[in-house]
């Protein structure tokens, strides 16, 4: 059984009285541990994609599964767990809490978790440390720059260990030297504990050192290899 | 939890002035609540229990001095009225009664009888009294004799202090000071008492002015087990039409209902704070809520539930509920304290809150004012739980 699966999925957004075709007809799988890029240009249906799979946009068609089981068949906080426990999402936006520090924002998957694991406070700290941002621990977001931000938010994905990592331009504006790092630390994460990433990048040499590449044109889907 | 609550309260911390006005919103209304309950439930409760202390089911007294009357026992005021003692024995003979006594009420005046302070004197019949001897017998073994007194609590405390000087003459005749009486929280609490036997004696020295010998202020009457007291006061009004009857649940209601007026305009001031505050909460809740969409929508994102969103803004409006209701508690208190002393009406009552009525009155203020705050963010913290997360992938 693939860990993802989109059964003709379709997703339109109503734009006044016409409609945007965000994605059309997506059909595909991704088997766990799996590293799979995406590409495509700006309002392709990049991010439209990441969401419908990590549970945050309800599809206007189609099914998605996860481990075999449809994600949006089930109720609100069976869809909150998922999105907690086994997605770590990263956003193409800045997506901190202000009023929290770098420590507490990784703190707070842990707090919606149904069953917190022990340690957690260790491991906020341990992932800060692995992103480069060990000195930063009780920074606020204001005080951090726009790269150490992003790499907040990278280490807060990884908090509830989460089966399937989503990645919507997760380096984009990181400087060369540590998009190099983030990418390590990710292959590391999936080669060893098995964690699934879908990686949006506009970066071709990113892209090309995936296992599977996606290709999103004007909403189509196309599995590259 | 931990995690949510430290949020919360930094949440608090965000806007310090809209959260200071915020409290001090509360902490207005609290305060109103705890000063007006106060208020009511201390006169309610001086005058509940002063007609349980007399021991009596009804009184009579003359024509239209019901109001006088209420004035002696409930407020510590000094006041005289007569009637012609032949109505004792008209009261008496009513079916129903089963005892009666009779008092008669002076008035001391610094300036014309006595050497003391304008205070009330008590002659009471020793062979029938019930009302007195209950809270004799426990200063004094014996009865009390001619030519001597004893004081209630409160007089006998000027006593003490010099500023009544028993020893002088009282309507020109020299009394004996021989005890003191318990506090029984009526307005007799600062009269002195004698025995009527003394009366021939200060009429005869023409110190009480045109008081007759057959003169007297008020009657006590017992009725019969199983006799309803308001019907025998309905006989007293009917066929004595001297005399004025007042059974024991209707004793206070002239206080009582002059108290309504003030308890009105206090509630009216509460259901106003309360609106206000209600709509202030709602208001800065409704600008947060917008302000915070689109954390909420990342906190959901990540992976949390309705409730938790819930809870987190719970913890904020309970913190604000709460150190605004502590703080009204104190302001309330403080308010009744030096400001129930220019109500006249409190002035006078001899008795004050229990501990246990003062905690009940802060416990109920304090749900009341949280409650408000809890009621006035519900709407706008439902309507955040509710958003998607899809907003925060949106903005850009
Ligand atoms: N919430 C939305 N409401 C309306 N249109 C949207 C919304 N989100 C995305 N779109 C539209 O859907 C298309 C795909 O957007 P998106 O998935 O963000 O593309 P990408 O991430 O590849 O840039 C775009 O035309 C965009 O304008
Ligand atoms: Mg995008």
């Amino acid at each position: 059984m693939p860990q993802i699966a989109l059964e003709n999925i379709v997703k339109d957004y109503p734009v006044g009285s016409a409609t945007i075709a965000a994605v059309r007809n997506a059909t595909t799988s991704v088997e766990r541990g799996q590293f799979v890029s995406i590409v495509g240009h700006s309002g392709s249906g990049k991010t439209t994609l990441l969401s419908l799979i990590g549970g945050m946009v309800r599809p206007t068609a189609g099914r998605v599964l996860f481990n075999g089981q449809d994600v949006y068949a089930w109720d609100s906080d069976r869809l909150s767990e998922y999105r907690c426990e086994k997605v770590g999402f990263m956003f193409q936006s800045a997506s901190l809490l202000p009023v929290l520090t770098a420590r507490e924002n990784l703190l707070l998957p842990a707090a919606f978790h149904s069953k917190p694991a022990a340690g957690h406070e260790r491991r906020a700290e341990d992932l800060l440390r692995a992103v480069g941002l060990g000195d930063k621990l009780h920074a606020y977001p204001s005080q951090l720059s726009g790269g150490q931000q992003r790499r907040v938010a990278i280490a807060r994905a990884f908090m509830n260990e989460p089966e399937l990592i989503l990645a919507d331009e997760p380096t984009g504006d990181l400087d060369e030297e540590t998009e190099s790092e983030m990418m390590q630390f990710f292959l590391r994460m999936n080669a060893e504990r098995g964690t699934t990433f879908l990686m949006v990048t506009h970066n071709s040499d990113l892209a090309g050192r995936a296992r599977q590449r996606f290709r999103m044109d004007r909403g189509e889907l196309t599995v590259l290899q | 939890m931990h995690t949510l609550v430290t949020f919360a309260f930094k949440n608090v911390r965000r806007k310090p002035a809209r959260t200071a006005i915020l409290i001090f919103a509360i902490a207005l209304l609290v305060s109103a609540l705890v000063f007006s309950i106060s208020f009511v439930q201390r006169v309610n409760g001086s005058i509940k229990r002063t007609s349980e202390r007399l021991g009596a089911d009804l009184i009579v007294v003359p024509n239209n001095a019901r109001g006088a009357a209420e004035e002696v026992l409930l407020e510590n005021q000094t006041k005289s009225f007569y009637m012609d003692r032949s109505i004792l024995d008209r009261v008496r003979a009513i079916d129903g009664v089963a005892v009666v006594t009779e008092q008669i009420y002076l008035v001391t005046l610094s300036t014309m009888c006595c050497s003391v302070p304008e205070a009330m004197v008590v002659a009471f019949n020793p062979e029938t009294d019930f009302i007195i001897k209950p809270w004799l017998a426990e200063k004094l073994k014996r009865p009390l004799a001619k030519g001597e007194a004893v004081a209630g609590a409160e007089s006998s405390f000027n006593i003490r202090l010099g500023l009544v000087d028993v020893n002088s003459k009282l309507f020109g005749n020299e009394f004996k000071l021989v005890g003191s009486l318990d506090k029984t929280g009526t307005g007799l609490d600062n009269a002195v008492f004698i025995t009527l036997d003394n009366m021939d004696q200060i009429i005869k020295s023409g110190a009480a002015g045109k008081l007759k010998p057959s003169d007297i202020s008020i009657i006590f009457v017992r009725v019969k087990p199983g006799v309803d007291p308001s019907r025998i006061a309905a006989k007293v009004e009917d066929t004595i039409i001297e005399a004025d009857a007042v059974s024991r649940r209707d004793i206070g209601r002239n206080v009582i209902t002059a108290l309504k007026d003030i308890s009105r305009i206090f509630t009216m001031t509460i259901i106003l704070a309360a609106v206000m505050s209600f709509f202030l909460v709602w208001a800065i809740f409704t600008a947060i809520a917008n302000e915070r969409a689109k954390e909420v929508g990342i906190m959901r994102a990540i992976g949390a539930k309705e409730s938790h969103i819930m809870r987190l803004y719970l913890i904020e409006v309970l913190t604000v509920g709460v150190i605004g209701s502590l703080l009204g508690i104190l302001a309330g208190s403080a308010l009744s304290a030096v400001f129930s002393s220019t109500f006249s009406i409190v002035q006078q009552l001899s008795t004050s809150l229990t501990l246990t009525e003062r905690v009940v009155i802060a416990l109920v203020s304090f749900l009341g004012g949280t409650l408000i705050c809890v009621l006035g963010a519900l709407g706008p913290v439902r309507r955040l739980k509710g958003l998607e997360p899809l907003l925060v992938i949106k903005t850009e």
